[in-house]
């Protein structure tokens, strides 16, 4: 446990340093010509794939489970949460 | 917990705290560089009343319901209304920005290319609001 809250430290860090960097540095360079129709697409584009990215492996997930863990599924054991004692 | 392994909900958490950073950084990257108004862009007052919209550009040159505008240069909008609150917007150069009475709201683009453009309302301001429109005109540099 010690080894992943050190690893997930580590990565927070690798993370979040550069983006307050950036965000710190944010102001200090003159504005550029820009098209803003370009940079409001990228952003979109970026979003949407994320957002079905995912969408997609939230619902697969989700899909998974239920096909998995159904009652008629012949691998599907009660657990000793459930009871093991079928006879009553 | 005993005889449970939280390991995958830890990648779970790291795996959405990360992505929520990296939206975040995204967007926030994109909205400044939108936002950021370059330091020789030519100021143009807009105003906006029931129901056209009028320019006046940094010479003094006034204009009403149509605006020139240069390829190559940078223009920054300063937004106002005499009236209502109206909503300037170039649709073709995802120009959009709030005209509020007694308020200067600023807006910059870059026209990249020889051409006309609509300019319209886009927020309800009454009878004639869906007329009130303007055109854009680019043109070649003049100089």
């Amino acid at each position: 446990m010690k080894k992943m809250i050190v690893l997930f430290l580590v990565l927070a860090v690798m993370v979040i340093v550069p983006v307050m960097e950036s965000a710190f540095a944010a102001g200090d360079e003159p504005g550029k010509y820009l098209d803003r129709r370009v940079i409001i697409w990228n952003l979109f584009f970026k979003m949407m794939t994320v957002a079905f990215v995912v969408g997609a492996v939230v619902s697969g997930t989700i899909i998974w489970q239920c096909w998995r863990f159904r009652e008629s599924n012949p691998k599907a054991k009660p657990t000793p949460y459930e009871g093991t004692d079928w006879s009553n | 917990m005993s005889g449970h392994s939280s390991w995958p909900e830890w990648i779970y958490v790291g795996v959405v705290i990360a992505l929520m950073v990296w939206v975040g950084a995204e967007a926030w990257n994109a909205e400044r560089l939108v936002d950021h108004i370059p330091e020789d862009a030519e100021v143009i007052k807009v105003t906006g009343q029931q129901w056209f919209w009028s320019f006046e550009h940094e010479d003094g040159t006034k204009e009403i319901g149509e605006l020139h505008v240069e390829t190559g240069k940078a223009y920054k909008f300063e937004i106002t209304s005499k009236d209502v609150n109206h909503s300037f917007n170039i649709h073709d150069y995802v120009v959009l920005m709030d005209a509020v009475p007694g308020r200067v709201n600023t807006v910059w683009f870059a026209p990249t290319e020889v051409g006309e453009h609509d300019i319209q309302c886009r927020e309800y301001c009454g009878l004639i609001h869906y007329n009130m429109r303007g055109k854009l005109y680019v043109e070649e540099p003049s100089s």
